[in-house]
This record gives C-alpha cells, sequence and structure tokens, in this order.
C-alpha cells in the first residue's frame, strides 16, 4: 500500500482539519466534535436545513457539497462507515433554522439505521426532519425494486436541485418533493478497473484481474452485473448508457444532464472521453444534454473507473440546476 | 396512574436500576463495547434529574418525553437512540391522556417493542433486547389487571433472556463475535428484565408500604 497518510487511524481527522484550514470562509465545525460540519452561515433562519452524511473516502461526497444553494451540513463516518446517530444529530441542531432539516444521503444500511435514530432524537428537540434516499444506481436492484437500489454519484443532481430549493425558501415539504423528483429521474451505472485499499487495514476493496473491468460494481466494490475483459471507452459509454436510457424510459425529444464521474484513480481525460461518445449515443437518439458535469464527484478513494448518471430533465429540474451554488468543491455561478 | 404518579414511579424504579449497572458493563463488555453500564447509570441518572424539574401537574407523555430525551444525551450510543425511539413511540399512543389505564400500558409496550424492531432492523430471536421485550408486552395482554400483569411480564422476559442466552447474536457489535455470541447472556434483553424487577422492588405495596 502506498499512500500519502500518517497514521491510519488518524486519516479523516486530519483530511477534515485541513479542509477547514482550507476553507474557513464556506465551512465550520460548530461544536467539539469535527466530524460534524456546516456551512459558515449556519443556522440560516427561517430556510430549510439539509444535511447529508455518510461514510468518508468519497470526497467530494458528502463534505464537498456543503454550502450556499446545497447542503447546510454534513455527518462524517470513518472510511465507507456510517457516522454514528448523536453526530447526526448535532449537525441537525447545527443548520435548524426552524423550518425543519431534511436528511438526504444515500440508501445504505448503516447510514439509514443512524440517521432513523437521529429522526428521533430530533424530534425529542422540537425539530422536524423528512428522509429522502439518495437510490440512482440502477445495476444494484431491478427496476421494481427501485426503492432498494444504493446511492451513488446522482445524489448530486438531488443535492443541487434540493439546495436551490431551499435557498429560494421552498417548504421542507417542498424541499423533500423537489429531491425525490429528482432521485426519482435520475439514473447512475459505474464499471469499475481497479480496487481501493482501505487506510486502516491496507486491503483492496474486491479483487479484479489486470485485464477485467467490471460493469455496475458500487463504490464499496460491491458487486455489479458484469465482470468481463477491459472493453473500449466506446464500449463501455453505450453499455452504460443505454442501461440509463432504458431505464428512464427516455425518448426522442427528451431533454436530459449527465454527470460522467471518476471514481478516484481515472483522469480526467478518459472521462471526457467517455462524455464524447455519451454525446454521440444521446444525439443520435434525438435527446439533448441540456446540461453536463464531468469529472469527479463521488469517488472511492483510488479505485479506477468512472460512473455515468443522467437526469431526466423538465423546465422546473433545469432551473434549479442552474441555480447559484457555492462550496468548497463546487460552484454555480 | 397519572402524570405525576408515573413520574415518581419511574424515579423510584431507576435508583433500584441503576445498581445493576456494573452487571450490565460486565455482560455488554463479553459480547459488545461494553458501555451499556455508563449508558445505564448516566442515563437513568439523567432522566431523574428530568423528572425532579417537571412541574406536578405534566401529562404522562410528557414524562416520558423528558426521559427520553435526558436518556438520549446523557451518554450518546446507539442503544440510548434505541430506547429513546421506542419511548418516543410509545408515547405518540398516550398522546394527550391524563390517566394511564393497563390498556394504554399494553398499547405502549408493544409500540415501543415494534419502534426498536423497526429502527433496529431486528425481530425476537436476534438476541437482542427484543427477545425480552416482546414476550413481556404480550404476556401483558394476557392479564385485564392486577399486580399479576408486572409478574407476568417479568416471567415472560426471564424466559426471554434465558432462551436468547443459547442463540447466536445477530445485529450489532455482537454479531461480529458469530457463534462465539453463543451461550452468552444478551446484555440489552437483561437490561429490560432488571427494569422490570426494579420497578416492581421500587414500587409494589410492601415496599412503598416500609419506605
Amino acid at each position: 500500500m502506498k499512500k500519502i497518510i500518517n497514521e491510519p487511524q488518524a486519516f479523516v481527522d486530519e483530511f477534515v482539519e485541513g479542509i477547514l484550514l482550507a476553507h474557513p470562509t464556506l465551512l465550520k465545525a460548530p461544536g467539539q466534535d469535527r466530524r460534524v460540519l456546516v456551512r459558515a452561515d449556519a443556522p440560516v433562519a427561517g430556510k430549510v436545513g439539509i444535511i447529508t452524511g455518510g461514510g468518508s473516502g468519497h470526497l467530494p461526497l458528502f463534505k464537498g457539497y456543503v454550502g450556499r444553494g446545497l447542503c447546510d451540513g454534513v455527518a462524517i463516518g470513518n472510511v465507507f462507515s456510517s457516522p454514528s446517530s448523536a453526530q447526526i444529530l448535532e449537525t441537525t441542531k447545527a443548520v435548524d433554522g426552524g423550518a425543519g432539516v431534511l436528511y438526504l444521503y444515500g440508501n445504505y444500511g448503516g447510514d439509514v439505521f443512524n440517521f432513523d435514530l437521529a429522526t428521533d432524537m430530533a424530534e425529542l428537540e422540537g425539530i422536524r426532519t423528512m428522509t429522502v434516499l439518495g437510490r440512482d444506481d440502477v445495476a444494484s436492484q431491478p427496476k421494481e425494486r427501485a426503492t432498494d437500489r444504493r446511492g451513488v454519484a446522482g445524489i448530486f443532481f438531488a443535492y443541487k436541485a434540493a439546495g436551490a430549493a431551499a435557498e429560494r425558501g421552498d417548504s421542507l415539504d417542498q424541499v423533500a418533493a423537489v429531491a425525490e423528483d429528482i432521485i426519482e429521474h435520475t439514473a447512475t451505472m459505474g464499471v469499475g478497473l481497479s480496487p481501493t485499499i482501505l487506510p486502516t487495514t491496507g486491503k483492496p476493496s474486491f479483487e479484479l484481474a489486470d485485464d477485467e473491468m467490471e460493469i455496475g460494481i458500487g463504490i464499496h466494490g460491491e458487486p455489479g452485473i458484469h465482470r468481463g475483459t477491459l472493453e473500449t471507452a466506446d464500449e463501455i459509454a453505450e453499455h452504460l448508457v443505454e442501461r440509463l436510457i432504458t431505464d428512464l424510459g427516455t425518448a426522442t425529444g427528451d431533454r436530459v444532464a449527465v454527470l460522467v464521474n471518476g471514481l478516484g484513480a481515472t483522469p480526467l481525460e478518459e472521462l471526457y472521453v467517455l462524455f464524447r461518445r455519451t454525446h454521440q449515443i444521446l444525439e443520435g437518439k434525438g435527446i439533448t444534454i441540456a446540461k453536463n458535469y464531468v469529472g469527479e464527484y463521488a469517488t472511492s478513494l483510488e479505485m479506477a473507473g468512472a460512473s455515468i448518471s443522467l437526469l431526466l430533465l423538465d423546465d422546473e429540474r433545469l432551473a434549479l440546476l442552474n441555480a447559484p451554488a457555492e462550496s468548497p468543491f463546487f460552484r454555480e455561478v | 396512574m397519572n402524570g405525576n404518579e408515573l413520574s415518581q414511579a419511574i424515579q423510584k424504579c431507576l435508583v433500584v436500576f441503576t445498581e445493576h449497572a456494573d452487571e450490565l458493563g460486565d455482560l455488554d463488555q463479553a459480547l459488545g463495547d461494553g458501555d451499556l453500564g455508563i449508558t445505564v447509570s448516566l442515563g437513568a441518572q439523567a432522566a431523574i434529574d428530568a423528572l425532579q424539574l417537571l412541574p406536578a401537574e405534566s401529562k404522562p407523555t410528557e414524562v416520558v418525553l423528558a426521559c427520553a430525551k435526558a436518556f438520549a444525551n446523557a451518554n450518546p450510543s446507539t442503544m440510548a437512540a434505541l430506547v429513546a425511539g421506542a419511548l418516543l413511540a410509545g408515547s405518540r399512543v398516550w398522546a394527550d391522556t391524563e390517566t394511564i389505564t393497563p390498556d394504554l400500558v399494553n398499547t405502549f409496550a408493544m409500540a415501543a417493542s415494534e419502534s426498536i424492531s423497526q429502527r433496529g432492523k431486528s425481530q425476537v430471536g436476534d438476541k437482542t433486547i427484543l427477545d425480552a421485550m416482546f414476550p413481556a408486552a404480550e404476556a401483558l395482554r394476557d392479564i385485564p389487571s392486577g399486580p399479576e400483569r408486572l409478574d407476568a411480564a417479568i416471567e415472560a422476559a426471564e424466559r426471554g433472556v434465558i432462551t436468547s442466552k443459547e442463540l447466536q447474536s445477530r445485529r450489532g457489535r455482537a454479531s461480529w463475535l458469530q457463534d462465539r455470541s453463543i451461550g452468552l447472556q444478551d446484555p440489552g434483553a437483561t437490561a429490560f428484565l432488571r427494569f422490570l424487577q426494579s420497578w416492581k422492588a421500587a414500587n409494589s405495596p410492601a415496599r412503598t408500604a416500609v419506605s
């Protein structure tokens, strides 16, 4: 294992400390626990708060999407482990501006468990919460079990839209409805080429032969739907995009937003090669890309691979994507 | 029983219950992360302190919510959060009621058990607190009134504690032990049993008459 780290156990606290030192005008730790970060001006009076959270190792997910027009706070777990319910409650209290708090995070057992416990404790504190789960990974469950799907990079669209809705003054029910609407119209699928090594154990997150790829693999190495010899970028894009179009029921004349996301060790150049083919495929079907994002939005430390997300757009969704936002890792002017 | 009587009964019960903190901590040391003793002792004291600040005319629901909040915040742990959520679920059943009847105790017990089951994604047989809670809640439903109700609940909870000793832990940190958890007594189920026994010891007529 070759990593630029100090004590493996200190990895999370040290990179969080670095983020706080680098972005003091955007983020703050409201209490003693550095695993609870909120936007610098939190709580914003009268505004619905949005908090997210989950395991570390996915930057810019989740901490990177705390800021104006995005989430208000994040509860940070160890690498690939859920934050505690107490940390989620602390985050909730720190962002509550009196209009309630939306919990928006990926559908993973440990996270659901701890966020659900926090909903009860928040209620005891007199804070109303609602929950919307990111569940965009189409490879993790078939369409008829879409509510059991895992959440991956596509949750970015929900952060962006729900964050914009909260910023313009929507109620908690309205912000939750926006997030739910986005999740329902988002589909993501990924391909993995090589695993990440967990800092604390030194072990790979999954095993894959040198010449192999796995389509549909999860961001913690959860099994995908096809393992085989590595294909060309164009072939990979075709596999992924075809599946996404089918899942969303996208047809000629539709508009979409596209997110081509790197998983950590795949260069931007390769992501643009994937975007090129994605654009060709969609154009060929008469589907317009009205908004695109290419880069690292949800990673798995140094895992090699990429994912493609599609969001079926309407005027409302597009307007929310285009609204201004500012966080340490994402800006929309 | 009105809100003030409930508050007094809980406080007396928790004083006795705290005497079991070391036993519960030891059981949890063997099967979990060992913090149950602290959760119980700090949580019980925090609940007592919170109840002493409540006005005497508080409703039963307000009494329970004060306990839940104090317990959850005293030593934030998964167990504390599960118990607080259970109390919250139970209190929803009581709503604005002024007087607790045996029927309302039954629905509270069932709602609290179901909350832990749902939040913890656990059922009877997973070797958790539910192995004592559900049987006790069911035993209560079989007896309409009288002191036999508590005796029956204690007996059912005790059976659950004993039966679950031979089971393998399927939830929480204890599940990491896999088959090594077999034969060990579940600290959560034991805690619930000790709570019921403490209630009886602290609030049975004989004890009240003496004290």
